[in-house]
């Protein structure tokens, strides 16, 4: 399958970066060994330290993967129509606090209703986010990597001030809003499994929002595809003046890819803010919305990819902390550098296509 | 197959992490009593507020035969894993620094009682957690009376970091001090900031008491974490005087530093240690003031000739008035 051989790039990629990585380990003077021992089983493994069976590893790092699944999307889906979308930081603070907005105004509302409105609230508000430089860019020509950085300062400021001026308990002084009403939490995987007979322990705020991650990967997918606008999407991307001639309006591709992938980094808010925190907190992110450009590029820009490097990175994050508090001398910058390493690899994929193609399975034959 | 193969191979490496994780630390800690550490965003190197922890815990590991481990959680996502990491790995004694992981460790020793947790700055009500809270604004008062002793201009100058009631204690017991000496005395009063970006911002820190020094100030009280390391290079540049906070700044700019509130977390966390390592854990509030060291003034090499020896002992006069409760000084995180 094309995929497979797609893929092998970023594993190689991977490899090496765990490659440098172990050999600075060494040079810092741990054991590289021990060291990503010790970050691959907190991040898959079953067994905790004490050699009990224990969900915890596997439920962060797919909570960790949760958000990055979201903006890896946005940056894919605006990267298929030629954008760069450097705005999901900010999408993804919009999209939360208008969810957290929803679930704590309305709180009359019954659950079947509010949790809908909340995550349809995150939705709308990331779509508005994004489409606020894709017009710039549509109808003015202006360069999208600027409105959305720049927009990303003011989504911060806007929501800081909201935050604090109007929705914070007084006299709390950490800087988030009153929890949102006790119907709007969605379920963890905790409520999920236990009618099944699983004991999936409370306190892992892995959730629902996870699987709707999958979906939503799914059917990012079959939207890019295997539907009419989709292909336009992609085709305005490829190559806007043939899709011009072929009766494509470009422009509305560039709303519309910059509406939707606002959208998919304000989804990010369902899983902080209706899944974990139950709150708005201020700050929350850490980084999603520049990782998911990462996670985007190591996916190579498909759902598949997406889904993958997510996971890949939720896991460093989680081993990350593990290896910085029980080891001696590495610290989570480890986790930084591998992450860089990575990228820098991706990014030089070219030199790999040229010099080492030979090693690579061979390309399906031309019909 | 040669496609399939280097996906064979992740997959046959992440299933064999399945098996324990018996690694580094479980081999090596053995008997001893563990005791772990998360810091606040500031990190363990901002010379005064997560630094004062460090040097009590440090103090601790070189006296006691316990095992040491620490974490910078870096953003906030990080703390409650790292928390419940300590958790899972049956450490005895686990301390959060800070009142933002009030909550979270509130959260966390819930779900562990038979293990020790200490929680600096907020209160966890819990058999399990000893809370440790400072009475700030008792020290705060002894520096703005010496800022009022020093004083020249008739206006002062307070810096404070997050704009929240912690540090509100701090510049209500620094006004209090310097209206016992100079009841006219007017004082200035700003805060870097409303989100916890406010402690590491020594640029902006530095632009406030610019501002402060050229209303007329020529003392200004810091308590801003990181960011009160801009007002010291304000205090140099205009060569008037700034009072440190937490740990003994007195040495960052020698003769401009008139003194430093003391917070002494590092006191407070070693004793608590010190109790875990003798069986003798005692949970609920400590409360840490003039009367058991807790807070006080700074006194050395550095700043003994700024001060002169009659205003040291009004000052200690007065630390003598508010231990027998013949002088009140208002707590302003009381409502």
């Amino acid at each position: 399958m094309r995929l497979i051989r797609e893929l092998v790039f970023p594993l190689i990629a991977v490899f090496a970066a765990f490659l440098i990585g172990g050999i600075i380990v060494l040079l810092i003077g741990d054991n590289p060994i021990e060291v990503y021992r010790l970050m691959i089983s907190s991040a898959f493994g079953l067994f905790d330290a004490l050699g009990n069976f224990t969900f915890d590893n596997w439920g962060y790092t797919l909570f960790y993967a949760t958000p990055l699944i979201f903006t890896g999307l946005a940056v894919a889906l605006a990267f298929k129509c030629g954008l760069l979308n450097i705005g999901a930081e900010g999408q993804l603070y919009i999209g939360a606090f208008a969810s957290a907005w929803v679930a704590i105004t309305f709180s009359s509302l019954p659950g079947w209703s509010l949790i809908p409105l909340a995550i349809f609230a995150a939705i709308a508000a990331g779509a508005l986010w994004g489409a606020i430089p894709g017009i710039l860019k549509a109808r003015f020509g202006a360069h999208e990597v600027i409105n959305t950085i720049m927009l990303n300062f003011i989504a911060v400021g806007l929501v800081s001030y909201l935050t604090q001026n109007h929705y914070k308990t007084p006299g709390d002084p950490i800087m988030q809003t009153v929890p949102i009403a006790d119907q709007a939490q969605i379920v963890r995987f905790h409520g999920l499994l236990s009618p099944l007979g699983i004991d999936f322990p409370q306190r892992i705020p892995l959730n629902i929002t996870f699987l709707l991650a999958l979906l939503t990967a799914f059917l990012v997918w079959v939207f890019l595809w295997r539907t009419k606008w989709g292909y336009e999407i992609r085709a305005a991307g490829a190559s806007p003046s043939a899709a011009e001639y072929g009766g494509i309006s470009v422009r509305t591709q560039i709303v519309l890819a910059m509406a939707l992938s606002g959208a998919l980094a304000g989804m990010v808010g369902i899983n902080e803010v209706l899944g974990y925190r139950h709150r708005y907190y201020h700050d929350f992110s850490a980084g999603y919305g520049f990782a998911g450009i990462a996670v985007a590029l190591l996916g190579r820009n498909h759902p598949l990819g997406v889904v993958l490097a997510a996971i890949l990175f939720g896991a460093l994050s989680r081993g990350g902390l593990f290896v910085d508090i029980f080891t001696d001398k590495v610290s989570k910058d480890l986790v930084q550098v591998l992450q860089a390493i990575i990228i820098l690899f991706v990014a030089m994929e070219a030199l790999f296509r040229g010099t080492f193609s030979k090693f690579l399975p061979a390309p399906a034959k031309k019909a | 197959m040669n496609r399939i193969l280097p996906l064979l191979i992740i997959l046959a490496f992440v299933l064999s992490s399945g098996c324990t994780t018996r690694d580094i630390a479980a081999e090596s800690d053995g008997n001893k009593i563990k005791v772990g550490i998360v810091f606040d965003i500031g990190g363990k190197d901002d010379r005064s507020f997560n630094a004062a922890a460090n040097v009590g815990v440090q103090r601790a590991k070189k006296d006691f035969p316990i095992v040491l481990r620490d974490v910078e959680p870096g953003d906030p996502t990080s703390i409650e894993p790292a928390l419940r990491a300590f958790a899972q790995y049956g450490y005895n004694l686990i301390t959060g620094v800070g009142f933002a992981q009030g909550p979270i460790l509130k959260q966390v020793a819930t779900d562990y009682p038979q293990l020790h947790f200490v929680l600096i700055d907020s209160v966890a009500d819990l058999p399990n957690v000893a809370s440790l809270l400072f009475k700030e604004h008792e020290g705060s008062f002894l520096v703005g009376m010496i800022a009022a002793y020093k004083n020249k201009t008739g206006t002062i100058g307070f810096v404070g970091g997050m704009d929240i009631p912690l540090i509100h204690k701090f510049a209500t017991g620094y006004e209090e001090g310097a209206r016992y000496v100079n009841p006219k005395i007017r004082v200035l009063k700003n805060y870097v900031g409303i989100t916890d970006a406010a402690w590491n911002n020594p640029g902006k820190g530095r632009e406030l008491a610019n501002s402060q020094y050229e209303q007329g100030a020529d003392v200004i009280f810091q308590a801003a974490g990181n960011s009160g390391l801009g007002v010291f290079d304000a205090a140099e540049a205009y060569n008037k005087f700034a009072i440190g906070v937490d740990a003994n700044q007195n040495w960052v700019k020698p003769g401009h530093i008139l003194t430093s509130m003391l917070k002494r977390i590092d006191n407070a966390v070693y004793s608590v240690v010190q109790d875990e390592v003798a069986g003798k854990f005692k949970g609920g509030v400590h409360v840490y003031g003039l009367e058991n060291n807790g807070v006080d003034y700074a006194l050395d090499q550095y700043n003994r000739d700024l001060i002169p020896a009659w205003v040291i002992e009004k000052v200690d006069q007065a630390k003598r008035d508010i231990i027998e409760g013949r002088i009140k000084v208002t707590d302003a995180m009381v409502q």
